[in-house]
């Protein structure tokens, strides 16, 4: 069982988001990148099939010029190889492309899984794995949270709202998009990603860049921030009243 | 006379026996000692025989525990004169004639004496007062040695007092009177003469059995101890000489390992923490200060040594080994430890618990092995250099809403450099505090600056949740800003960032003066800076551990307190006895299982016993979280206030509290 | 013009709600657009649902391979129905199934994708559509091509469609695809409380003061349909187990509406839920903490406000 996990690195919502408000643009160079969450679930899953049946992992990320520590803590995770996709890709480079210099990755590269983070905080023109499938024409599903391999089949939970899920089985080939994996991401220390940056190397594979279709992006902009509570007014009937108006507003509660 | 030959022979015989095994025994521990880890402990030789000295001879430590100290005491200086007896007595037997004279024999007799009260005492601790330290103790052996012990010292009398009777017979020499001096010997004598044992056969017999009983039992005693916890009788005095000399509050201690500091297998232990193993007396006090043992988790220092002695002795019998973290001391064992250092604090040998700890978290956390929250810090810290996970640009952020803006010491020098830390920085209800420090610091008009967001957490805390690397990379972003700046000393509020600044960061070559701020306070109050009024209030102290035992720090916050006009009433654990709060080590970010009693509401409850008391003072960020959430978690915010130091001295000089301050309400 | 595409969600029998939403913005844009509102939907009670929808066109797509969700059988057959209406925009809703299509048909199709939209407006003949991105924290204004485009709407963006309409009803046979089975589905366990999962939490602190007040905390949970969450000293009080707790020592939860109710809104709480989408707070005292990180406030005794809301609920 070979298995590819994509990852990819976003902003990091801690930090101030830069964006230049005039023009409406995001300032890609001045914030800080992290891992995207949902990677680090799905590289836990895939690290987790490799624990039960001996799986080969290999982490993959386009090179948007800060990726290397993300591939090098994978490996200190427990991933078996590294690959970065270069090419004409930076912080601003769209999923769209993104997605399509993977799927031509995976149609020079065997692997019978696909797992990636079900979406990303920056997947205004769609989620990676689901494009990356839909490019291949192979099987996929969102939101799983379980994926296990009973011989020649992976079955995988697919959640939907209200905890309702259902179980599937696939053949391989077979891309997920992992909501959650079954442990939360283990952690990799600094001393031993430091060592992996020493021990191993990251394969850096030339990918083509196809035109794909774009969004023409007007702008981003702010959405208008609360700042303290708004006050409720009243004796308690008064509050009740108008809270169960607020909650009917956002059809938190019938009616 | 044939006698004579017997007993030399059974001597020699037994003797060599005994030392083959007692040598063979250490050449073992000796080979573990080798393979393991380079420390060096042979510096300040002199410090150490003094520190030796008094805690060899005059049981410094071990009479913090009145009780187990005085009848130690009385043991341990048995084993004294008991080299005295061994002179005697073989010199009895190889050399007829040969006596020790009655002014030693003396000696010997009021030391068993003494002996034998110290047996008695023990006895009946075991036995009747049972301290609970003593849970997970091999008890039998402790039975087994005050056994052998007692055997030995009768056995010393009743040699002595069958000699004159016995001279004759077994010695052909002449026999010289037992001397009233020797006093336990010479009223047994006059037994035996009222018995009428004082005929050549009897007397030989009596003889034979007593010397059996002492020197051949001594030689079995040599045999058995390398087997029991005993073995500290002969361990305990070099472990003491070669114990951890300081910076007292510094835990990995430079050359580190390039392989890091995690501890996998006995290999990754330092020959004195092999010898710690050895060493460890199973008195427990460790585990009677632990307060995570208190809480209720399942953490004892005691057992983390013991599980590590035993799972050696295995190895070394030829068992698989078994991955020390996590299999011979659980996950749940190590993440339990605040590293408040109690443990070392109370250990009569010196046994350094923490360090091993810290080691063996350390390779729970190379294979990914953490709690879930404390792995969100150690992320955080990595990324933004503070555990609230906010933007680094909002560390400066409380400096907001002061008259006066605090100086940028990175751009311009100043006198004090203040080192904020993240509580300080972060937390909101700290941030209150915070300002109030700067306001005290601009009424003292001392010219300081901070580092803005040039500043990142110490690494205290990762070092010792076993993230050396984290803490390392921490550690070179603040010395990068240090180095950069200018001034003449740092000042911290927090005894965490202290203690990195003043000992973990003296390994890259950094020695500048840090400042405790209630030190600081101290020192500006002497200097007439500020205009106090005593307060006049009844108020209990909790000495910070980082400020207090790993740093020693006791008398400034109490200078302070008594300049400014507090009563301060202490509390039974105080000082270097001082009781955790329970946040240290990383544990204020992990999850809480398996605690019975939070070791912060046990403190606010032992303060509650203090007569008058209506202040409960600190002097951490980090205990004034802990605090506040234990008096409501208790229900006691009526009855007991918790206040910082600052607020004190604020109050005193009329600053004006603000009553924003959680603390203060 | 083009037209206007509509994936549909049949659960029971019915259109969901959040499809219907869907529909109310079709109609609207197709009206400015003067195009069509084609409508889609999946298994056999697909042509009933969809009979009375605001919609001029449906396709049911029927066959055993769709009586169930199944991915694989849904995307093909979506794909067939775009490659016969080749409409100017697709509308799929931001669930589960609608990324699996939205995504997979875009990549499919060769169109550009717009993912978490949250409002749609026609600009001379063109679509522009807003998108929420970083976690809410910014929204996108984005131009969508002519020619064709496919968007994935985050439910509750539009009101509900409660036209009644009549469009004419096609069928269209499921594509048949091996290679992926449905093997059972799991209904949630309800026994045991994760409150990181509920949507509604009835969050309880000190406030509460006795434990027989947590009968009314229940109650309103219940008649609310959320689940009952607390913050540390009420745990620490052996009112609630410690699973319920929220907070830095308990579980960080991004429920629909955070309920505070007695909460002081402590550091260590807030950082377990406050990125709540919304926070209503209860708190006698105005200037409690907590009042920074809710949307909404109010100082009534909670002890009054409990049983007044669970009665206005009950009462629906
Ligand atoms: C990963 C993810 C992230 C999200 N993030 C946000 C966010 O940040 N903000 C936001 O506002 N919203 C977000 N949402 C959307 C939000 O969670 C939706 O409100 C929720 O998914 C809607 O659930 P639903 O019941 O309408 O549809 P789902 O439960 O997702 O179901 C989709 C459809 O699948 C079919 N189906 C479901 N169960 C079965 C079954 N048992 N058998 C056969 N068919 C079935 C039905 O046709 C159903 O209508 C997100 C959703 C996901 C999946
Ligand atoms: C290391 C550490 C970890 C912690 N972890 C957590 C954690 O995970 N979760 C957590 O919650 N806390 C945690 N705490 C505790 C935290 O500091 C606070 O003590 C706690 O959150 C306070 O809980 P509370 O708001 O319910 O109580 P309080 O602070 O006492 O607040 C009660 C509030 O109820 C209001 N009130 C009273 N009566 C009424 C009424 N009748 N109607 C309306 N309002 C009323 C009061 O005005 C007050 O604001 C932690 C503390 C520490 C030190
Ligand atoms: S350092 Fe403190 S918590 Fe850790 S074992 Fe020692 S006494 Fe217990
Ligand atoms: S480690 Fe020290 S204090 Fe603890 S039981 Fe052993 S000898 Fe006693």
């Amino acid at each position: 069982m070979r298995i590819l996990v994509l990852s990819k690195s976003v902003p990091d919502l801690v930090e101030e988001l830069a964006l230049d408000e005039d023009n409406g643009e995001l300032l890609h160079d001045d914030m800080t990148y992290v891992p995207s969450e949902w990677d680090d679930h799905a590289l836990e899953e895939a690290l987790l099939l490799k624990e039960e049946v001996g799986a080969e992992v290999t982490v993959l990320a386009v090179d948007t010029g800060d990726v290397d520590n993300m591939l090098f803590t994978a490996l200190a995770k427990g991933a078996d190889h590294a690959v970065k996709l270069t090419g004409d890709f930076d912080l601003a480079t769209s999923n769209r492309k993104r997605a399509q210099a993977i799927a031509n990755y995976l149609r020079d590269n065997t692997f019978d899984l696909v797992l990636s983070g079900v979406q990303a905080i920056d997947d205004i023109d769609g989620q990676i794995p689901a494009i990356v499938a839909g490019l291949l024409e192979w099987p996929h599903a969102s939101v799983v949270t379980e994926v296990s391999i009973q011989g020649e089949q992976i079955h995988f939970r697919q959640e939907y709202g209200g905890g309702l899920q259902a179980e599937f089985s696939a053949q391989a080939p077979l891309v997920l998009g992992i909501q959650a994996a079954r442990k939360p991401p283990r952690y990799a220390s600094i001393a031993k990603v430091r060592q992996m940056m020493k021990s191993s190397t990251v394969d850096e594979i030339d990918a083509s860049a196809d035109t794909v279709p774009e969004l023409e992006i007007r702008r981003f902009f702010k959405p208008v921030a609360a700042g303290h509570a708004e006050m409720i007014e009243g004796d308690p009937e008064e509050v009740a009243d108008r809270i169960i108006t607020i909650l009917k507003e956002r059809k938190l509660v019938r009616g | 006379m044939a006698l004579r030959y017997v007993l030399m022979a059974a001597t020699v015989v037994l003797f060599v026996v005994a030392g083959a095994i007692f040598v063979g025994r250490f050449w073992n521990i000796y080979q573990v000692m080798r393979k393991s880890r380079a420390t060096i402990r042979t510096d300040q030789i002199g410090k150490r025989l003094i520190s030796t000295i008094e805690q060899v001879f005059a049981h410094k430590r071990m009479l913090k525990v009145r009780y187990s100290g005085v009848l130690h005491l009385f043991i341990f200086s048995g084993f004294v004169v008991l080299l005295i007896d061994v002179v005697g007595s073989i010199g009895q037997v190889f050399s007829p004639g040969f006596s020790i004279g009655p002014v030693l024999g003396m000696i010997v007799d009021i030391w068993v004496g003494l002996v034998l009260i110290g047996v008695a005492m023990a006895v009946y601790q075991r036995a009747v007062i049972k301290p609970e330290r003593y849970h997970g103790s091999d008890e039998t052996d402790g039975y087994i040695i005050l056994s052998i012990i007692t055997c030995i010292v009768v056995g010393i009398v009743v040699h002595e007092s069958f000699y004159p009777y016995a001279a004759g017979p077994i010695f052909g020499v002449k026999a010289v009177a037992l001397s009233p001096m020797e006093f336990l010997a010479y009223g047994l004598s006059r037994i035996w003469v009222s018995l009428g044992w004082t005929g050549a056969t009897a007397a030989s017999i009596g003889y034979a059995v007593g010397y059996t009983m002492d020197i051949l039992m001594i030689w079995v005693f040599l045999a058995y101890l390398p087997y029991s916890k005993h073995l500290h009788v002969f361990l305990a005095i070099p472990n003491i000489f070669v114990r951890k000399m300081g910076p007292h509050g510094e835990l990995v201690t430079a050359p580190v390992p390039e392989e890091g500091i995690a501890i996998r297998s006995f290999r990754d232990l330092s020959w004195k923490d092999v010898l710690d193993l050895y060493t460890c007396t199973e008195c427990g006090r460790c585990q009677a200060v632990c307060p995570a043992h208190a809480a209720g988790q399942p953490l004892s220092p005691k057992m983390v040594i013991l599980e590590l002695r035993e799972a050696l002795k295995k190895e070394l019998s030829g068992e698989p080994p078994i991955p020390l973290a996590g299999g011979v001391v659980s996950q749940e064992e190590l993440w339990a430890c605040t590293t408040c250092g109690a443990c070392m604090e109370a250990c009569p040998v010196f046994i350094e618990h923490v360090p091993k700890i810290v080691g063996m978290r350390a390779a729970l956390l190379e294979d990914g092995e953490i709690d879930k929250t404390a792995q969100k810090v150690l992320v955080g810290w990595d990324r933004q250099g503070n555990s609230f996970g906010q933007p680094l640009k909002k560390r400066p952020g409380w400096t907001k809403g002061l008259e006066i803006s605090i100086k940028d010491a990175r751009r311009e020098p100043v006198d004090w450099l203040w080192f904020v830390g993240d509580f300080a920085s972060y937390d909101p209800r700290i941030q209150d505090l915070t300002r109030l420090v700067a306001r005290l610091l601009q009424q003292a008009n001392v010219d300081f600056g901070i580092l803005y967001d040039g500043e990142s957490n110490s690494g205290n805390d990762a070092l010792r949740i076993g993230e050396f690397g984290l803490f390392e990379a921490l550690a070179q972003k603040n010395l990068e800003k240090l180095q950069e700046a200018e001034y003449n000393m740092i000042f911290t509020t927090d005894p965490h960032s202290l203690n990195a600044l003043k000992n973990e960061y003296g390994k890259y070559g950094f020695h500048r003066p840090v400042k405790h701020y209630t030190e600081a306070f101290v020192d500006l109050i002497d200097q007439r800076k500020f205009d106090l009024k005593p307060l006049g209030i009844r108020a209990t102290y909790h000495d910070p551990c980082y400020l207090g035992r790993w740093n020693r720090i006791f008398d400034a916050p109490r200078e302070l307190m008594k300049r400014v006009g507090v009563d301060l009433v202490e509390m039974p654990r105080h000082g270097e006895n001082s009781f955790c709060c329970g946040a240290g080590g990383g544990r204020i970010w992990m999850e809480e299982v398996g605690i019975k009693e939070r070791p912060a509401d046990q403190r606010i409850r032992e303060a509650l016993t203090l007569e008058g008391v209506t202040h409960f003072v600190m002097a951490c960020p980090k205990d004034v979280a802990m605090f506040t959430a234990a008096v409501a978690s208790t229900g006691n915010e009526g009855r007991l206030k918790v206040v910082d130091m600052a607020e004190l001295l604020a109050e005193a000089a009329g600053l004006g509290v603000p009553d924003t301050l959680v603390a203060a309400r | 013009m083009g037209s206007i595409l509509v994936v549909t969600e049949i659960l029971g029998g019915n259109i969901s709600d959040t499809s219907r939403e869907l529909l109310s913005k079709a109609r609207e844009l197709s009206q400015a657009l003067s195009g069509e509102v084609v409508a889609v939907g999946f298994g056999s009670q697909a042509a009933q649902a969809l009979a009375h929808i605001d919609a001029d066109r449906a396709i049911a797509v029927t066959g055993q391979a769709v009586e169930q969700y199944l991915p694989l059988v849904y995307e093909r057959s979506l794909l067939q129905a775009l490659e016969q209406e080749s409409p100017q925009l697709t509308m799929v809703a931001n669930t589960t199934m609608g990324l699996d299509l939205g995504a997979g048909v875009a990549a499919g199709r060769g169109v550009p994708l717009v993912a978490y939209c949250n409002a749609l407006t026609v600009d001379g003949d063109e679509i522009v559509a807003q998108s929420q991105v970083f976690a809410g924290k910014l929204l996108a204004e984005v131009v969508l091509p002519r020619e064709e485009a496919v968007v994935t709407i985050l439910p509750g963006s539009f009101p509900a469609s409660m036209v009644e309409g009549h469009p004419t009803i096609t069928a269209m046979e499921a594509a048949s695809v091996p290679g992926m089975a449905l093997i059972q589905i799991l209904a949630p366990e309800k026994s045991d409380v994760d409150i990181t999962r509920a949507d509604i939490l009835v969050s309880v602190g000190r406030g509460i003061q006795d434990p027989e007040n947590l009968t009314l905390a229940d109650e309103l949970a219940e008649a609310i349909g959320g689940v009952v969450s607390c913050s540390r000293p009420v745990v620490d009080a052996g009112w609630l187990p410690k699973a319920r707790q929220v907070g830095k020592s308990g579980q960080t939860v991004k429920p629909k509406l955070y309920l505070a109710l007695g909460i002081s809104g402590a550091p260590e709480h807030l950082q377990g839920m406050k990125d709540a989408d919304l926070i209503i707070a209860a708190n006698t005292d105005e200037s409690a903490s907590i009042m920074d990180v809710a949307h909404y406030g109010t100082t009534v005794d909670i002890l009054d406000l409990m049983p007044a809301l669970t009665e206005r609920l009950r009462g629906e």
